[in-house]
């Protein structure tokens, strides 16, 4: 006889740490991405906090035409001030976090946007984001950061102090994008113009298609250094909270490097460096809000819309190794 | 220490192997995000499969607990369901392991006229891409998760299949098939006149709203796709097995996915396996409604966790993500 065995545990009613499903909660205003049944994450994710995250951002060197492409216009434009041309290149190590733990990597852009009354919006612009978690990525892209999966290491290890040697590494669909090795030897790295300016927030770009891919509507999204005032009584102050005497920092001397453009990936070909100044690395909680919307554009297609592809023709961007997932 | 190098070069693109880059193309030929380097991309359309195997056991579920996972407006029409695997080996997103489970369905779009479908309430996908092309435009329930399916042994006798997510076995089942029939199969299979049906939710940034749709892909292919229907199946392709040479079977609840614990199966009736090619053009909404989280608002009601405080669903192995 075959065996068959079903264990159908229901996890919320055995501890209040899980939330019943939405389709058991009912109220459908608590309600917050498909499916009803079972989403890929859900209200306790909210209020979505980080503890001792550890964040080590390379700090590039990027000419005005690279950083021209890397932020859309309209609406965004540079920030052409102090250090305008330094560029965050990071990696981030998520130790505690409401959407567990993961690694994550991204680039950070300073950039303005001016609304229509004159007010000028000053942040950081992610261009590009990689994580290793499902339920983060797409938690970032609900707020419209532009989060993809990758394979990421990172490692610190060894020397006087057990951290002084770095290995950072990223890879997708079977190529490496990026890998950083090295030696933090504590000598002064200037930072991008954003860093501990509490006037400075984050910029990210959504784009919502229509199921029959009729229109895309750009939502141009905007985190503030402050908390919302509904925040305000359950967490004080600013999202962003670093923890200083956990700093490390490496000069460009003490880097090796190596990037490149995959098929898959352009970032390795859009990010121009012209110097690795040097890598920052230190440890912060943070909490994530909801952001505000500042600005929409929709763009149409015709009907007659295709696509790029030829049916059942497959080429180099549909080959590469299958994956079990992870 | 110091030796640094970065390749700009981009030969593909000489070639007409990948898209224009999208800096510099009409934005109309972007469909998400990243803007300058999206998660799926314009040459996924139109969205194709090539000789993918579709491995679906076939169970039967107690039809009260299937109807509480599904929302208004989707009704299900009877206790059985498909539970499947797929091994999809060309395709516009690439190669990818890929789980479901599919109702049979209606929907009245408000009109008075019905909808037949099959209804997805669970997915599962071994590719970022894929996950999110098929989440955000047409609402399919994708999650990530590893995916082991395969049938091998002379003349592929024997099957397996293994699902597993954060440390949790999700399902496994392995057999051999015996090409006996099944006593019972879903009712939209071979009916051209169902289709599939997605429950999609697009919440804005700000969590202001959310809107909740139902998109529709019919059997037949929507105009400019050429003449016939969606899913082709190769009939020389088919094997079955019946409950019985179902050697064995886990499912089970955790506590990230629910499914082992909505929908334990009362019977498994066996497993049908076949070969197919498959289009997923745009997809219709048939139906929408759109839930305000106005200035009165509690906001209290969805922040359930506390501040900086960890429990059990924010603890599991560090994922890394194997696509990699």
């Amino acid at each position: 006889m075959p065996s068959h065995l079903n264990v159908p545990t229901k996890y919320w009613e055995l501890t209040k740490e899980v939330p019943a499903p939405p389709c058991v909660r009912g109220d459908i205003a608590s309600w917050i991405i498909a499916n009803p049944a079972d989403p890929l994450w859900d209200i306790d994710v909210l209020p979505l906090t980080y503890t001792d995250s550890r964040w080590s951002a390379f700090v590039v060197r990027c000419d005005e035409p690279t950083r021209r492409r890397l932020v859309p216009n309209p609406p965004l434009d540079l920030w052409d001030g102090d250090n305008a041309d330094l560029v965050e290149y990071w990696y981030v190590e998520h130790i505690n976090t409401m959407l567990g733990p993961y690694l994550e990597f991204g680039v950070t852009v300073s950039a303005t946007y001016k609304d229509p009354k004159g007010n000028v919006w000053k942040g950081g612009y992610y261009p590009y984001m990689y994580l290793t978690s499902d339920a983060a990525v797409d938690a970032g892209r609900v707020l419209g950061f532009p989060k993809k999966m990758s394979y990421i290491r990172i490692t610190t290890h060894g020397g006087e102090k057990g951290t002084d040697f770095f290995g950072f590494a990223m890879t997708r669909n079977g190529y490496l994008l990026h890998s950083a090795t090295g030696k933090f030897d504590d000598k002064q790295v200037t930072p991008p113009h954003f860093y501990g300016k509490t006037d400075w927030g984050k910029f990210n770009m959504k784009v919502v298609t229509r199921p029959d891919l009729s229109s895309s509507e750009w939502q141009l999204t905007y985190i503030a250094s402050e908390l919302p005032e509904a925040m305000q009584g359950m967490i004080k102050g600013h999202r962003f909270k670093i923890k200083p005497e956990h700093t490390r920092t490496a000069s460009g001397d003490a880097i090796n490097w190596f990037a490149q453009g995959t098929p898959f990936d352009n970032m390795g070909v859009e990010v121009k460096i012209q110097e690795i100044t040097g890598c920052i690395s230190f440890v912060f909680d943070l909490v994530i809000p909801p952001p505000s919307v500042l600005w929409t554009e929709t763009y149409e297609r015709p009907a007659s819309y295709r696509g790029y592809a030829t049916p059942y023709k497959y080429g180099l961007r549909q080959q590469f190794p299958i994956s079990q997932g992870s | 220490m110091g030796l640094q190098a970065n390749e700009y070069s981009y030969p593909w693109l000489a070639e007409g192997e990948v898209p224009p880059l999208p800096a510099d193309r009409d934005r109309i030929h972007i469909l998400t995000q990243a803007v300058i380097d999206p998660v799926f991309d314009y040459d996924i359309v139109p969205l194709t499969y090539t000789e993918s195997r579709w491995m679906a056991y076939i169970i039967r579920a107690d039809i009260n607990a299937m109807k509480a996972i599904c929302p208004e407006p989707i009704e299900v029409q009877d206790d059985v369901i498909e539970f499947w695997y797929v091994i999809h080996r060309n395709t516009m997103l690439g190669p990818y392991m890929e789980f479901g489970v599919t109702f049979s369905a209606t929907v009245d779009d408000g009109t008075g006229k019905i909808y037949k479908a099959g209804y997805y309430p669970y997915m599962y996908l071994s590719n970022d891409s894929a996950i999110f092309a098929g989440k955000e435009p047409f609402g399919f329930p994708k999650k990530a998760a590893y995916i082991a399916a395969f049938e091998h042994g002379n003349n592929n006798n024997w099957f397996n299949h293994l699902m597993e997510r954060r440390g949790y076995i999700i399902h496994t089942a392995n057999g051999r098939y015996s090409d006996k029939p099944l006593s019972v199969k879903p009712t939209f299979y071979g009916k051209t006149d169902w289709g599939r049906m997605n429950y999609r939710m697009t919440t804005r940034p700000d969590v202001s709203n959310t809107i909740h749709e139902v998109t529709y892909l019919p059997s037949e292919l929507p105009p400019g796709f050429g003449e016939g229907h969606r899913f082709q199946l190769d009939p020389s392709s088919v094997r079955t097995a019946n409950g019985d040479d179902i050697r064995s079977w886990y499912l089970s609840g955790t506590p990230f996915d629910f499914m082992g614990g909505q929908i334990p199966p009362t019977e498994i009736v066996g497993i049908i396996s076949f070969t197919f090619n498959l289009i997923i053009p745009g997809a219709e909404t048939i139906w929408t409604k759109k839930v305000e989280r106005g200035a009165d608002f509690d906001w209290g009601t969805i922040m359930y966790s506390k501040p900086f405080e960890y429990t059990m669903r924010h603890r599991f192995l560090l994922p890394q993500y194997s696509q990699g």
